[in-house]
């Protein structure tokens, strides 16, 4: 069955959500959109494609100490997934102040929506000219961009280039997955942010070849990426029990995982991707003519680049 | 067993509720219908937008919600607000209509008028139930609460770290049962102040209901149905639950008839059981649908049954001899 992607928009308050909103509402890209907004968000939007969410948190007592989802999703989600008439895409707007990590769980950890669903990206918005007083300040703001997939700066009419790129630096050390687009007044190819494809880790390698290496170090934020890269297959059980451990004993401080492994006695790519304590593996199909290269990255909060290096490496058949 | 009425609405058929020998059939979107089994008229009540709630008889009229965030009823507007509601249900005696709205439970009476609610509940309402004319459950994140409108805190509550997604409240008043979003169930007994959490289910429970009688308690989510027996000191603690097999998919919609007993369970392949009680012995009739069995729903006083269908198709069937 195919599966429906969803958007997920995130950005602190004032960022531009509402102006982003309106525009993939009223500017033709062919798409059928549901939106889901906050009812307390900070504008209103009246339109027959937007349904107005209470952010209903679930904890979802499954022995995951941070795995909680949203219920008011599931819920309305449900119900859209039963109609005849389906959506090309559903858009998931949160509050300024939310934590995205409910929202995206909420795609990993109940089965109905796994069934029926994919995230297709995070999107962050940043408010480029106030973005670095929201990171020392907010840990939410912080959040949102290790989660994002796609982070549209925005407001960059009112930043120097040079405050710009140092924001884009920072911006890349905490998240160094994420594809940057610097806007005014959200302005962007809609199709940029709606038609993303889900993971992608081949399109992170385009947007920085060196992103694995951990050059990007600028800022003693407490969110960071860390990425690993070795060639050679891996032991698949040896590969399990540490990623087991290391979401076990570091979950709730891990945002997003993303990798593709080669694993021994496994002609196909496998990827995988997880969110806090939950993980989901897949056949990611051929290698084609690439070479089998393992690349990992794990986006987090205080994370140990070289305790988890040197466990991954041990992982290697 | 034979069909005595149809109709098609829109879309997939979320709920249907009788009043006498009206049957209205709330889709997903569109109009909500409603069909005369006497004299084979049906009425289009409008929808909610972009995704209808339930529906409910009040006064003889019938009450709609949906993703709009509004309650219609008689022709008017009970309430418009923007958080969608997807639940309104009448009181037990019929003099009141209660609708979830976020962490609000709007209450109006026979007039249309505002009557005493619930605000500022610290969860939003995921379901609620109605126990007489006075009393509701609402369930939504870390349990149940109910209350006695009108007072100031909840008579009784059960906690617990997850959420609660539907509750039933039988009509004897002794059981409250929830269905959770993790896989497990919840069935509370008043009578001892203790929540019963039954866990071990293949998956999430979409269908739960009461016997009329308050005795029995069937779940369904998986492809088997579970009937608990609800009576006795201890209810369905240390008992063994009856379970039934039969069903080709995931059982989604299960009534019990007031009428006879008999518990009616269908499955979103298109496959509907009628299941007898006749002692230790459960008997099994088996039918089959076109499409998937979204909704199920007994007439009050005869032995009719009303199917609410994937497609929009609502049919009603009956099993006289």
């Amino acid at each position: 069955m195919d599966r429906t992607p969803v958007t997920i928009l995130t950005g602190f308050l004032g960022a531009g959500k509402t102006t982003l909103l309106n525009r993939i509402l009223t500017e033709e890209h062919g798409l059928r959109i549901a939106v889901i907004e906050n009812e307390y968000g900070e504008v209103g939007i009246d339109h027959e494609l937007v349904i107005n969410a209470d952010e209903e948190i679930f904890e979802m007592n499954n022995g995951c100490i941070c795995c909680t989802v949203r219920g008011d999703l599931i819920r309305i989600l449900g119900n859209l997934m039963k109609r005849r008439e389906k959506f090309d895409l559903i858009l998931i707007e949160t509050t300024g102040l939310a934590d995205p990590g409910p929202v995206v769980q909420t795609f990993f950890a109940d089965d109905e929506m796994k069934e029926k669903l994919f995230v297709n990206a995070v999107v962050t918005l940043v408010d480029a000219k106030h973005i670095l007083l929201h990171l020392d300040d907010s840990s939410e703001a912080r959040e949102q961009i290790a989660f994002a997939d796609v982070i549209l700066l925005n407001k960059c009419d009112l930043v120097s280039s040079s405050d710009l790129d140092a924001i884009e630096l920072r911006i890349r050390s905490m998240n160094a997955l994420a594809k940057i687009h610097r806007t005014t007044n959200a302005g962007i190819e809609i199709l940029k942010i709606l038609d993303v494809g889900g993971f992608n880790l081949d399109h992170a390698m385009e947007v920085d070849p060196h992103f694995l290496e951990g050059h990007h170090h600028h800022h003693n934020d407490d969110v960071s990426s860390v990425g690993i890269e070795a060639d050679g297959d891996c032991d698949g059980k040896k590969l399990n029990d540490w990623l087991s451990k290391v979401i076990r004993e570091q979950g709730a401080d891990i945002f997003r995982m993303k990798g593709v492994f080669a694993i021994s006695g496994q002609a196909d790519r496998i990827i995988f991707q997880g969110v806090h304590m939950i993980m989901d593996a897949a056949n990611g199909g051929p290698w084609g003519g690439r070479p089998r290269r393992n690349r990992l990255v794990f986006i987090g909060r205080n994370l140990d680049r070289e305790e988890l290096n040197s466990a991954f490496r041990s992982c290697l058949s | 067993m034979k069909q005595i009425g149809s109709v098609r609405a829109d879309d997939n058929i979320l709920h249907l509720a009788w009043n006498g020998d009206l049957l209205a059939a709330t889709p997903v979107t569109g109009e909500i219908l409603v069909l005369d089994l006497v004299t084979r008229d049906v009425r289009g009540h409008p929808g909610h937008g972009l995704g209808n709630g339930d529906s409910a008889w009040f006064d003889g009229r019938l009450a709609t919600c949906g993703f709009d965030g509004r309650v219609r009823w008689s022709g008017r507007e009970l309430h418009a607000g923007r958080g969608m509601i997807e639940r309104v249900k009448a009181s037990g005696d019929g003099k009141l209509l209660a609708a979830g709205q976020g962490k609000s439970l709007l209450v109006f009476d026979r007039e249309g008028n505002p009557a005493q609610g619930l605000a500022g509940l610290p969860a939003a309402i995921a379901d609620f139930a109605w126990n007489g004319s006075s009393q509701v459950a609402v369930v939504g994140a870390g349990g149940a609460r109910m209350w006695e409108l009108g007072q100031d805190e909840p008579f009784a509550r059960f906690d617990w770290g997850g959420a609660s997604l539907r509750v039933e409240w039988s009509s004897c008043g002794r059981w409250l049962a929830t269905a959770d979003q993790t896989a497990s169930v919840h069935i509370y007994d008043f009578t001892r102040d203790y929540p019963l959490h039954i866990q071990g289910f293949d998956s999430k429970v979409r269908a739960m209901t009461f016997s009329a009688d308050g005795r029995k308690l069937a779940t369904g989510g998986a492809p088997i149905v579970t009937v608990w027996p609800c009576t006795g000191k201890n209810g369905p603690e240390g008992a063994t639950p009856v379970q039934l097999e039969g069903h080709d998919g995931d059982v989604s919609a299960a009534a019990f008839s007031p009428v006879t007993g008999k518990l009616a369970t269908g499955d979103g392949t298109g496959c509907i059981l009628i299941l007898t009680f006749d002692g230790d012995r459960v008997l099994r009739k088996r039918l089959r649908l076109d499409s998937g069995i979204s909704s199920l729903a007994w007439h009050a006083k005869k032995e009719w049954l009303g199917v609410g269908m994937e497609d929009g198709i609502v049919a009603v069937l009956s099993l006289e001899s």
